[in-house]
């Protein structure tokens, strides 16, 4: 069952199938494209199409009721394809300007697609999509050389060889005459909306290796409990990338057009349907460019042209052409630049936006696990599911939809779908609004801080370490994906570092521990019960105080920027360690320089010791922490005294040594007068000595301030 | 060298002379200078035809009448200018001096019949 319309053509009603008459239509407008720039275009189209118009008044005589799809295909191959006279136009064309000898006539031969170069993707030679090969042809050289870029370049060019794999060409629709394939949604053969049978057809691939390939996130997602090695990463894969290929198939959903008609479906296969729209679609690009070129050209060559005259009133007149000349060749160059500036800056900015975007939605599905140790159920919840879906997807789906349709050319309801995207994106702001607005609430107030004393077994060691237990091998494990502070993430537990270790001097012989709890909350009260669940627990096995890894949360027990500081009093003479795998946990401080009563336990900086290092065990003394394998070998029992000796010791010897320096130095300058090579001897101890704790410095400092980010975030 | 490449070439050289000399015998619609062609196994495609003969028209070398039918569209019929039989004659002279050449060169050495596939082509080239 066909729809028959009536057309006039060539002055004629001719009643004609609808598909029919979009083939005719197609095939007229190849024609149109590729006679574009002859002189005697529209009356080759006339002629042809009256040819057209008899042999359909023929077909109608012999009885059939209307032109058909093979009627049109028929008619088309006695009359040939552009792609079938293409070769042989160009040669009659070089051979009649030859014979002529008129060189007016040859100008209106100047026939382009033949003899300027195009990019094509290179059907002979392709490994992939044969891409690589195009772009060696183009620009002549090896294509070894351009395979070799995108492999090391992989990452980066990826998406761009799918892009110009969609839109560039293949030889072959020249060389064979094929028709361009175009990208259709199959729906003869659909699971969902027939995307992959579709991209199989483009590809002339099997159906089912599209589908596989969205497939395989999918499937990695049902393996996400397997720990063992091997699956950790397919495991991460999944997490961030199955709503990947979700959003990826929306995309495809939206970009390509239904096979509706036949035609599309021909097209779609790649079987012949006659349509040179590849040079159409160029052609007509170069006509508005070159138009809308030429206007901001005259625009600009007027104020040149009103530059020259100024300059042309001190000037001969045979000055002013000159300078005319000059003046709208300059605007000209002007204005070419200014657009390829804008155009790259338009491209950079869109591609940044996208990426980020897209970093952003992968972020947060890898954050999605953590989310319910943040968010209360319920509107929360919904919220954070609009932000990601509505705030984050959205826009990315809307802008490489968009780049895409653009690179593709397709014309359609796309004012329908920009306002569906804005829309949407709108709510999606206001969801991310709510989010923030919801979660800063979460963590307005602060609880009442308090001090309780840890009761130690036995205070009077002389040595203290500090130890949090090993990680277990199943946590280590799972290092994919690591957000500070929150680490050790079980399926229902959560570990929290928020944990402060601060080493101060004890005012008694014995060794002293307290321990101070925060959090926030909707209310003081609140943020009271919180800190009242929290549970952690610092137990001491002789010399040996062992720390929980940090505060263990369920599900049940939101985050809400709990922290800990642990104080540990350290009496003189006695020493200090801070095990390894706990200095790299906590942040330790030390000092005996605050004074309990006025420290505000909100605002204390996170300012560590320039010259703590983890895993030394430290002598607390009169005046600090000092190393112990600073100190020359002393016993234990008077190590207080003699660091203290050692330390004047070592200062004086620096002096002497100074002195002595100078000495040599005076003599130096004496003998050389000059002082050509003083530098050499700025000789300065000190110097040499604080190098080390500043590089350390710094990088401590680079860690905190990544933790105090995060935390700015939660205080938000 | 591809052997299709190369008669293509040396059919094309001689496609207007043909056109020409049919059109010369009276005028002529465009689908019956196909079939004449056709019969004399020299295809054309009607899409190459119109083309070649608006472009000889727009030079001078022919001129057309409208002509009603009972089929479809009033059709154009093709004539020859005298420019175009002057063109011609020039044509004839040319491709009688290229058909003795090739002759005299094909026909006493056959063996020698693959550097002669490529002569008529650079013999036709040297003489415009």
């Amino acid at each position: 069952m066909k729809k028959v319309i009536n057309i006039n053509f060539q002055g004629r009603v001719v009643p004609i199938e609808e598909s029919a008459y979009d083939i005719l239509k197609k095939y007229v407008e190849s024609l149109s494209a590729f006679f574009a720039n002859e002189d005697g275009r529209d009356e080759i189209i006339n002629d042809i199409e009256s040819r057209i118009a008899e042999l359909f008044s023929e077909t109608l005589k012999q009885g059939t009721t209307c032109i058909t799809d093979d009627d049109v295909n028929r008619i088309i191959d006695s009359m040939g394809r552009p792609e079938d006279f293409e070769d042989e136009e160009a040669n009659v064309k070089s051979q009649l300007g030859g014979e002529q000898k008129q060189s007016s006539q040859q100008q209106s031969y100047t026939y382009q697609s033949s003899e300027t170069k195009k990019l094509y993707r290179d059907e002979n030679s392709k490994v992939l999509g044969g891409v690589c090969s195009g772009i060696a042809n183009y620009f002549g050289i090896d294509p070894l050389i351009v395979r070799i870029l995108f492999v090391i370049f992989f990452g980066v060019a990826f998406v761009p060889y799918l892009i110009l794999w969609i839109a560039v060409p293949s030889t072959a629709s020249t060389i064979i005459g094929a028709q361009r394939k175009r990208l259709f949604r199959d729906p003869d053969d659909k699971l969902i909306a027939g995307v992959c049978s579709g991209l199989a057809h483009y590809f002339g691939v099997h159906v089912w290796i599209p589908r596989l390939i969205f497939l395989i996130p999918f499937i990695s997602f049902f393996l996400r409990f397997g720990h063992w090695g091997f699956w950790d990463f397919p495991h991460f894969v999944s997490v961030s990338f199955s709503p990947g290929a979700t959003f990826i198939y929306i995309i495809l959903w939206i970009v390509f057009p239904e096979a509706k008609s036949s035609a599309d479906k021909l097209e779609m296969k790649g079987e012949k349907v006659d349509l040179n729209n590849i040079k159409n679609t160029i052609q007509s690009d170069m006509e508005g460019f070159s138009k809308r070129a030429e206007e901001f050209g005259k625009d600009l060559s007027q104020k040149a042209q009103q530059f020259g005259k100024n300059i042309s009133e001190t000037a001969n007149t045979h000055g002013t052409a000159t300078v005319k000349k000059v003046g709208r060749g300059i605007g000209d160059v002007i204005v070419i630049i200014a657009k390829m500036f804008a155009y790259f800056i338009i491209g950079s900015i869109l591609f940044a936006i996208t990426v980020t975007l897209f970093v952003f939605g992968v972020m947060s599905a890898g954050f999605l696990p953590h989310k319910e140790f943040i968010l209360t159920n319920g509107w929360e919840d919904v919220l954070a599911w609009g932000t990601l879906m509505l705030f984050i997807w959205v826009p990315f789906i809307g802008l490489v939809t968009w780049i895409i349709r653009r690179i593709a050319r397709l014309k359609g309801n796309s004012k329908l779908l920009r306002s569906v995207f804005i829309a949407l994106w709108v709510l999606g702001w206001i969801c991310f609004i709510g989010l923030l607005a919801s979660v800063r609430n979460d963590f307005r107030y602060s609880n009442h801080p308090e001090e309780q004393t840890v009761t130690l077994t036995n205070a009077k060691v002389n040595k203290l370490e500090l130890r949090v237990p090993p990680h277990s091998k199943y946590y280590s494990n799972r290092s994919w994906f690591r957000l500070e502070p929150f680490e050790n993430l079980d399926d229902d537990t959560l570990y929290i570092q928020n944990t402060k270790v601060r080493i101060v001097k004890s005012s008694s012989d014995s060794f002293q521990v307290s321990i101070v709890k925060f959090a926030d909350g909707r209310s003081k009260k609140e943020a009271d019960d919180i800190v009242s669940k929290i549970n952690y627990n610092i137990t001491q096995i002789d010399s040996i105080l062992q720390l929980d890894r940090g505060i263990a949360l369920t599900k049940n027990e939101k985050f809400r920027n709990q922290s800990l500081i642990i104080t540990v009093a350290v009496p003189i003479g006695k020493k200090i360690k801070v095990d390894y795998d706990a200095g790299e946990n906590f942040h330790v401080q030390i000092g005996s320089n605050w004074d309990d009563e006025g420290w505000d336990w909100r605002y204390y900086e996170n300012t560590h010791e320039e010259n703590w290092e983890h895993n030394r065990e430290y002598i607390m003394t009169e005046k600090g922490l000092q190393r112990t394998d600073k100190l020359s070998s002393d016993e234990e029992d008077n190590s207080s005294n003699n660091a203290m000796d050692q330390f004047k010791k070592s200062k004086e010897q620096i002096l002497r040594e100074k002195e002595q320096k100078l000495r040599e130095l005076q003599e130096i300058d004496k003998q050389l007068q000059d002082g050509t090579d003083s530098n050499r001897y700025h000789y300065q101890p000190e110097k040499n000595k604080k190098a080390d704790p500043v590089k350390k410095q710094s990088a401590t400092i680079n860690k905190q301030l990544f933790n105090d980010f995060l935390m700015m975030r939660f205080y938000m | 060298m591809d052997i299709q490449n190369t008669q293509s070439q040396m059919r094309k050289g001689v496609l207007e002379f043909c056109i020409l000399s049919i059109i010369r015998q009276g005028e002529v619609y465009p689908s019956d200078i196909v079939e004449q062609m056709k019969r004399a196994n020299l295809h054309i495609l009607e899409g190459t035809l119109y083309p070649l003969l608006t472009r000889l028209k727009n030079a001078g070398l022919l001129n057309y009448r409208w002509v009603e039918s009972n089929s479809g569209p009033p059709r154009k019929y093709f004539m020859l200018t005298d420019k175009g039989l002057e063109f011609y004659g020039v044509l004839e002279n040319t491709w009688q001096e290229l058909a003795d050449a090739v002759h005299a060169l094909t026909q006493p050495q056959q063996q020698h019949s693959n550097p002669d596939e490529n002569n008529p082509n650079s013999n036709q080239q040297n003489t415009n």
